[in-house]
């Protein structure tokens, strides 16, 4: 299991649109993805369950993942998730 | 009412308002409720019924993305970053399992999308962040799409016309006719609005015919195979018989050959029989219309609505991305002027980012320069785009809903800070001239003093008139009191037009009466020098004004 602790940068938070390139992401990976908010889980690969956390610029998330590449995919949303610009 | 039969001809009557004739298959927009077929299941269906879905769900994700790659292809970004959103939650996992869950406690599938939808929309809705509460709208959106899937009824997204069809709504948002592929829309008839309705003015601009307000007709019409459309005249026919199509063709092709004549118009410059100039521009709503207009034969830009930069989006339009679009019209015309209204919105539109109250009476609210002088973190960046995109063509800058000559300087001392925020900064920009919307009868009687303050004003008819004759220019039942052929508004326009002449300013007029062929000689005997109106319009006037 990889752990990666970060506070979000994008001024939109995890809103639509930086949330469905989060997902697009974490998709990407075999991994299973966590984002942990306070005491709220939600699943990385559900646009769905990550906007419910309601996650803003400033809030400090947790990225959870397990599995084959665990490594590469927590750093990989750390990152994103760390960028001032949401890659388009 | 007396029912329709199933192909028996039925008339319905609206207001005309956007010229034109077309007779094809019949589009229903059907903004309402939709009901799931079955709510429940049998416990040997579950298995099927959970395929079901999720068959659904492919059929629906491929049309999703093809509408984001289309906008993006007709450079429209915002609306693709939409449709991207909305294929990712159309797959999304949780709305899969929420769904599968409720289908094994033997709920339809139908059933249990729109309800797992709801969830989420409504958890959405409550989280009292604005952008947060909007995505409630995106989910259930979604969720009816693949609902209607399910049920095996078409999607009644516009973005999917994909035959030239007679549009019928109840009513259509400016989002809802900015989705419309191009070319699709053969017409629009609509049960509500007015001629200066969004539907209309959208209409007009697209060279489409539109009836609008036909009232609680229009379902019965719902289930016929055609319709024909008079735009001009203000009706249209459902499954219209021989003799109403060969009508419809003959009428357009007079409607053609009155085209061709008016072909020759098109780029005149327009002038009076006794030699007047008289200003022909366009009225624009967004930068695309620009190559258009120019085509139709515009003299510049009387109104370009800058609100469309505003609306629909997540977060305010920073400076920059404003200055590219004001830049890219300003561009496109040249030395010829183009006026930028300024931000005119009222409770009655959301803002993003912007707490607005709610109000009774969003048309006498807190709008337009009421709203942007008291936040000028929303006012300052769009002068100074506006002031920056004056540097490649000829821009003006125009107030709305302007009441007294206070506001006109307090706006003024703002672009003066602008100013020297920009040279502070070595930033290019340009002069411009500051002209103030005459749409309130206090700015017609107070034009002396308004006038002092500025370089030209531009009446706004349809606002005019409905603040002068407190008429709601959306209530189809006062369409009575709609025109701008009223004495107290006429002697309001010449007022302002006298107040114009001593202080030797000019006055334009922008609202629909300015493509009114029986007004615009009135018009310009009171002195008005230039006339805007939606671009299809131009060659008409520029024959009326030759002919006054």
């Amino acid at each position: 299991m990889q752990e990666r602790e970060v506070t979000i940068v994008p001024e939109e938070g995890l809103h639509a649109r930086p949330a469905a390139e989060f997902v697009k992401e974490a998709k990407s990976y075999d991994s299973d993805i966590k984002v942990i908010k306070d005491d709220k889980e939600a699943n990385a690969k559900s646009s769905l369950n990550l906007m419910s956390l309601g996650a803003k610029q400033g809030d400090k998330l947790t990225i959870r993942a397990e599995g084959e590449d665990e490594e590469a995919a927590a750093d990989a949303l750390a990152e994103l998730i760390t960028q001032a610009e949401p890659e388009a | 009412m007396v029912e329709k039969k199933a192909g028996e001809a039925l008339r319905m009557e609206g207001v005309a308002a956007s010229e034109g004739v077309a007779v094809g298959p019949v589009f229903v927009h059907d903004a309402g409720e939709l009901e799931p077929d079955r709510t429940s299941i049998s416990e040997e269906e579950v298995e099927d019924e959970i395929k079901r879905f999720e068959e659904a769900v492919q059929a629906v994700v491929p049309k999703l993305s093809e509408t984001a790659e289309k906008m993006r292809e007709q450079g429209n970004e915002d609306e693709a970053a939409i449709f991207d959103a909305h294929t990712e939650l159309a797959q999304d996992p949780e709305l899969a399992d929420g769904v599968a869950e409720r289908v094994k406690n033997l709920e339809s599938p139908e059933s249990a999308i729109l309800a797992v939808g709801e969830e989420y929309a409504q958890m959405f809705a409550n989280m009292e962040d604005e952008y947060m509460a909007a995505r409630a709208d995106d989910v259930r959106d979604v969720a009816r799409q693949i609902a209607a899937e399910v049920m095996g009824e078409s999607a009644s997204g516009l973005e999917f016309l994909d035959e030239p069809s007679v549009v019928l709504a109840h009513s259509l948002a400016p989002s809802d006719t900015a989705r419309v592929p191009k070319g699709m829309a053969l017409g629009f008839v609509t049960a509500e609005g007015s001629k200066t309705s969004h539907v209309s003015i959208m209409a007009r601009s697209m060279a489409i015919p539109a009836v609008v307000g036909v009232g609680s007709t229009l379902e019965e019409a719902f289930e016929a195979e055609t319709v024909a459309i008079n735009g001009g005249e203000g009706y249209a026919i459902a499954d219209p018989d021989e003799d109403t199509i060969s009508d419809i063709e003959k009428r357009e092709k007079e409607l053609e050959e009155e085209r061709k004549e008016l072909e020759e118009y098109k780029h005149v410059e327009a002038r009076t029989s006794d030699g007047r100039r008289i200003e022909v521009s366009a009225n624009l709503g967004s930068a695309a219309e620009a190559e258009d207009a120019l085509e139709w034969g515009a003299e510049g830009v009387g109104l370009f609505r800058t609100e469309f930069l505003f609306m629909e989006r997540d977060e305010l339009p920073t400076e920059d991305e404003q200055y590219e679009v004001y830049r890219e019209v300003a561009e496109a015309f040249g030395e010829k002027p183009v006026i930028f209204r300024t931000l005119d919105v009222g409770g009655d539109k959301d803002l993003p980012g912007v707490e607005q109250p709610v109000e009774e009476n969003p048309f006498l609210g807190w709008r337009g320069i009421r709203m942007c002088l008291e936040i000028p973190e929303l006012f300052k960046p769009q002068l100074k785009a506006l002031l920056r995109s004056a540097a490649h063509g000829n821009v003006k800058i125009m107030f709305p809903m302007i009441v007294n000559a206070e506001e006109v300087r307090q706006a003024k001392e703002l672009i003066e800070e602008c100013r020297g925020e920009l040279e502070d900064a070595g930033t290019e920009f340009g002069a411009v001239d500051v002209g103030v919307m005459v749409e309130t009868p206090a700015a017609a009687i107070c034009a002396s003093d308004l006038a002092k303050e500025v370089a030209f004003f531009s009446v706004g008819t349809n606002d005019l008139v409905q603040y002068t004759l407190a008429a709601d220019r959306g209530n189809e039942r006062l369409r009575h009191l709609q025109g701008a052929d009223h004495p107290a508004v006429l002697d309001l326009i010449g007022k302002t037009c006298e107040a114009a002449e001593e202080a030797g300013i000019w006055v334009g007029v922008c609202g629909e009466a300015a493509a009114d062929p029986g007004l615009v000689p009135r018009l310009i005997e009171l002195g008005v020098k230039e006339l805007s109106m939606s671009a299809p319009s131009i060659p008409k006037a520029k024959k009326v004004v030759s002919e006054t």
